[in-house]
């Protein structure tokens, strides 16, 4: 094998591997969403400057991600230092489940962020729940994106 | 950090190295072509009709004048309109029957020396589909001429019929008729118990004298409306196929028939 | 020796001279059986009546369309143009002459006769079998006028009985919710029409939300989720007076509500911090029932027939799967082990299989498996589909399907579909509007 043949074929294997590289999928992070969970700021509000108004969750999940986690507590700072104000926290799944078991689903999300807050001290009588399942989307989408926007527990002042 | 980078770099480059120096696809190899070789395409026809000697092709022609009273005397004729796709394969089938029965029905060892004389190319063209085609439709015509030569063959058919019933041909004539003709009521439980035997007695021109459902009690115990459901499906069947398209001899063989109506293979499940 | 095989060739010989010949039919064709709904005979007095108070110009006629209308929608008979009749209706429904409808290539014919009797609708029908040339069924009876579609209703139950051995799901309802508006902001009322889409009425106005409503078995009650104030709850509501009330007073969210069927009981999930269970309130003594107690979310019951038994959705092995357990609640057995999520099972009233919806690689499926979980057979696959119904024959199975929307997130729409247990005759039920969770009736006459 001369030298020109090792270095064209070097050429080629780098070429192939950086194409490789690029075809990479899973949990890499695709602008938006993160292991499936939103990560973006569309339709996203805020209860007060820098409190985000809700967090996000996984396909059929209702575990609590550390961007969740971190929304959460600066609501409860807030929370804490509105001390006469309520929330209403409603969970949402997308559509692509069983009516009746979203209902059930957009209800363990809520509360799964209702006990995070409580854990920072915001007392249970301030704090209700509702579900709306696949009810009540904000985004009317049929792609993976927009169902990752509508997997939501959404905070709402009640008072 | 940084010392991780360049040992990431560096093992990286190795593997590439190594991957350059030995992946066999990269490098060229002179391709070989095999030799050309020159292929003459003639008609197969050019090479079969040998001319034979004379005494072959008297032995030729008698053994073609005994397929041709035979295809017509056992093959009914078809109506043709009640033909669903799947009877359209029948000529073919015809053609292994009649194969068969011609081993059978004849004198076996008289046959096997009339075969060993004729040419493999011969027997080919013996058994040529749109000949025998052609031929059931005049059978109608060649009946009456042949009936004196039949007579013999019939009662010899009639003596071998009485252990094979019907003939593959003239079973398959019969139950392509009725195929067309039932009316599967769709969503019964079909199971082993759920199948009709209903017995026919037919007049010489094919129309019913009289059906009887066996196990006819059946029909109306409690519990057992789908029973009744599906026979009533088989008397409509068979009520509507009248007059059934019968052969034309072997009256005693086919005068009885029992008609076992059992949709499982085409709805089990 | 000889003697021997002397006295076999004559015990034999006798058996083969009376051996019949047997030929299996094993196939045949699976299309619609042909029949001819003659239009029902009716006198010229009766018909000016009838027209006075019903508007309808021959209700005669009429009654034989709702009918036959029936019987082709069912996807197993195929009733013939009129256009080819040769017989005139009053005669035909006195003695059909065969070779007239057989010329046709009708293989049943139906027949009969209204009239008008004090003040009321009298109707009788015949049933022929015309290749055997006989009758095979004739009933007579008497309704109100109004009550005209219901008896071409029941006409279609009876002569479905005698043909394919199965009680009828004609003289049925179907309530469901009329969807409107856009995606993320459905407008939802209750709605209730005949099983073949006439007398469509809203029972609802549309001002709050409300899903998956039911019948109870006795058809007058009806069960449903509602979010009136803001609180989502299971309620009653008595279709004649259009009285509504809360069932129970649960501090939380129920929802997936359904009737025992003995109509006594209303069995529903409740939902309380994260985790929902399924209970069951008495409609007489209002006495609450926990029947499930883990921490996973229960939902979707459905009893047995019998009662003795309810399947439902549980996510207790960590994903949605179908489960079956004693109706007090003990001996939960999971029984949906395929591939993909299992949810909705619903129990057929023949007692013998669950209709479920499964997804599995994004598609949806409506299917049924035993009750032990053997024999899974889907029936048919879409982008989203859920919620199968059963009619009260345990035939069809009446569901909903939703469509994808476009970049732009526009053109949503869900409709209401029904297919056959055997998988054939998949259609869409019309519907004025868009609808989805649809719930069969029990059979309206008995």
């Amino acid at each position: 094998m001369n030298l020109s043949k090792i270095l064209k074929n070097a050429f080629l294997v780098i070429v192939a591997s950086i194409v490789l590289t690029a075809c990479a999928t899973q949990k890499k992070s695709t602008g938006q969403t993160q292991g499936d969970v939103y990560t973006g700021s569309d339709s996203v509000e805020y209860l007060a400057s820098g409190v985000k108004d809700r967090v996000f969750f996984a396909t059929n999940e209702t575990v609590l991600t550390t961007a969740s986690r971190e929304t959460l507590r600066k609501q409860a700072a807030w929370l804490r230092k509105n001390s006469k104000l309520n929330i209403v926290l409603e969970g949402h799944a997308d559509e692509r489940g069983t009516r009746e078991y979203n209902l059930a689903l957009g209800e363990r999300r809520a509360n799964s962020a209702k006990d995070y807050l409580m854990t920072y001290g915001i007392s249970s009588d301030r704090i209700s729940v509702i579900s709306y399942g696949k009810e009540r989307p904000v985004d009317s989408g049929s792609t993976p994106l927009s169902w990752s926007k509508n997997r939501r527990s959404v905070s709402v002042k009640a008072n | 950090m940084n010392r991780n980078i360049i040992i990431s770099f560096g093992l990286h480059t190795l593997l590439v190295i190594i991957t350059a120096m030995s992946l066999p696809f990269l490098a060229k190899k002179p391709i070989d072509l095999p030799p050309i070789v020159s292929v003459e395409l003639i008609q197969i026809s050019d090479k079969t009709n040998i001319p034979f000697a004379p005494k072959a092709k008297k032995i030729i022609e008698k053994v073609k004048e005994k397929e041709k009273k035979l295809v017509s005397e056992q093959a009914p004729p078809k109506k043709l309109k009640k033909l669903k796709p799947d009877a359209v394969a029948l000529p073919d089938e015809k053609i292994e029957k009649i194969k068969k029965i011609k081993d059978e029905k004849q004198n076996p060892e008289k046959v096997d020396t009339e075969v060993k004389q004729i040419s493999e190319f011969e027997k080919k063209d013996l058994f040529d589909p749109s000949n025998i085609a052609a031929l059931i439709d005049k059978s109608k015509l060649d009946t009456a001429e042949t009936n004196k030569k039949l007579d013999k063959v019939t009662q010899d058919q009639d003596k071998d019929a009485d252990f094979a019933g019907l003939t593959l041909s003239e079973e398959d004539a019969l139950k392509a008729q009725i195929f067309g003709c039932w009316s599967i009521p769709l969503g019964l439980p079909y199971n082993e118990n759920l199948l009709v035997r209903i017995k026919l007695q037919l007049k010489p021109d094919g129309t019913i004298i009289r059906t009887e459902i066996l196990d006819h009690a059946r029909m109306n115990k409690p519990g057992q409306k789908f029973y009744k459901v599906l026979a009533e499906s088989a008397l409509r069947a068979v009520k509507l196929c009248q007059p059934l398209r019968v052969p034309s001899k072997g009256y005693e063989r086919w005068k009885e028939l029992q008609l076992n109506f059992d949709a499982r293979e085409m709805l089990e499940g | 020796m000889i003697l021997r095989n002397l006295i076999i060739l004559l015990i034999l010989l006798p058996i083969k001279a009376f051996a019949v010949i047997e030929v299996d039919i094993t196939r045949g064709n699976l299309n619609p059986l042909p029949i001819a709904v003659s239009p029902l005979s009716i006198d010229e007095e009766s018909k000016n009546r009838f027209k006075k108070i019903l508007k309808k110009d021959n209700i005669g006629a009429e009654i034989s369309a709702v009918v036959e209308n029936n019987l082709r929608q069912s996807g197993l008979f195929n009733p013939l143009n009129k256009d080819a009749f040769l017989q005139k209706p009053d005669i035909a429904n006195l003695k059909p002459r065969f070779e007239d409808w057989s010329l046709i290539k009708a293989q049943v014919l139906i027949t009969g006769k209204v009239t008008f009797v004090d003040e009321n609708l009298r109707v009788e029908f015949r049933l022929w079998d015309v290749l055997g040339g006989k009758e095979m069924k004739a009933l007579a009876f008497t309704t109100v006028p109004s009550n005209w579609r219901r008896v071409g209703h029941i006409i279609t139950d009876k002569v479905y009985e005698t043909l394919t051995g199965e009680k009828g799901y004609f003289d049925t309802r179907i309530i469901y919710v009329a969807e409107e508006g856009l995606k993320t902001n459905r407008i939802k009322k209750l709605a209730i029409m005949d099983q073949d889409g006439f007398n469509n009425k809203f029972l609802t106005l549309g001002n709050e939300l409300v899903l998956t409503p039911r019948f109870s078995p006795t058809n007058q009650m009806v069960t449903y989720l509602s979010y009136f104030r803001n609180l989502p709850r299971v309620y009653l509501l008595d279709i004649e007076t259009g009285m509504q009330e809360v069932v129970g007073d649960f501090p939380g969210m129920t929802f997936a509500p359904r009737f025992s069927p003995d109509g006594k009981k209303i069995i529903m999930s409740f939902a309380q911090d994260g985790n929902s269970d399924i209970y069951t309130m008495d409609l007489e003594n209002r006495i609450v029932e926990r029947i499930t107690n883990h921490p996973s979310i229960d939902t979707s019951p459905s009893y047995s027939p019998d009662g003795k038994y309810i399947t439902f959705n549980s996510d207790r092995s960590g994903y949605q799967q179908i489960y079956v357990m004693n109706s007090n609640g003990k001996n939960v057995k999971r029984i949906s082990f395929g591939n993909g999520l299992y949810g909705t099972p619903v129990w057929s009233p023949r007692g013998d299989l669950i209709a479920f919806t499964k997804l599995h690689k994004g598609k949806f499926y409506i299917g049924v498996m035993r009750t032990d979980g053997s024999g899974e057979r889907l029936l048919t696959e879409n982008f989203y589909q859920e919620a199968p119904s059963w009619s009260p024959n345990g035939r069809v199975l009446i569901f909903y399907r939703e469509t994808k929307t476009n970049s732009k997130g526009e053109g949503f729409s869900a409709k209401l579909w029904s297919i056959d247990l055997t998988g054939y005759n998949e259609k869409m039920v019309e519907t004025e509007t868009d609808a989805s969770d649809p719930s069969w009736s029990s059979l309206l006459s008995n």
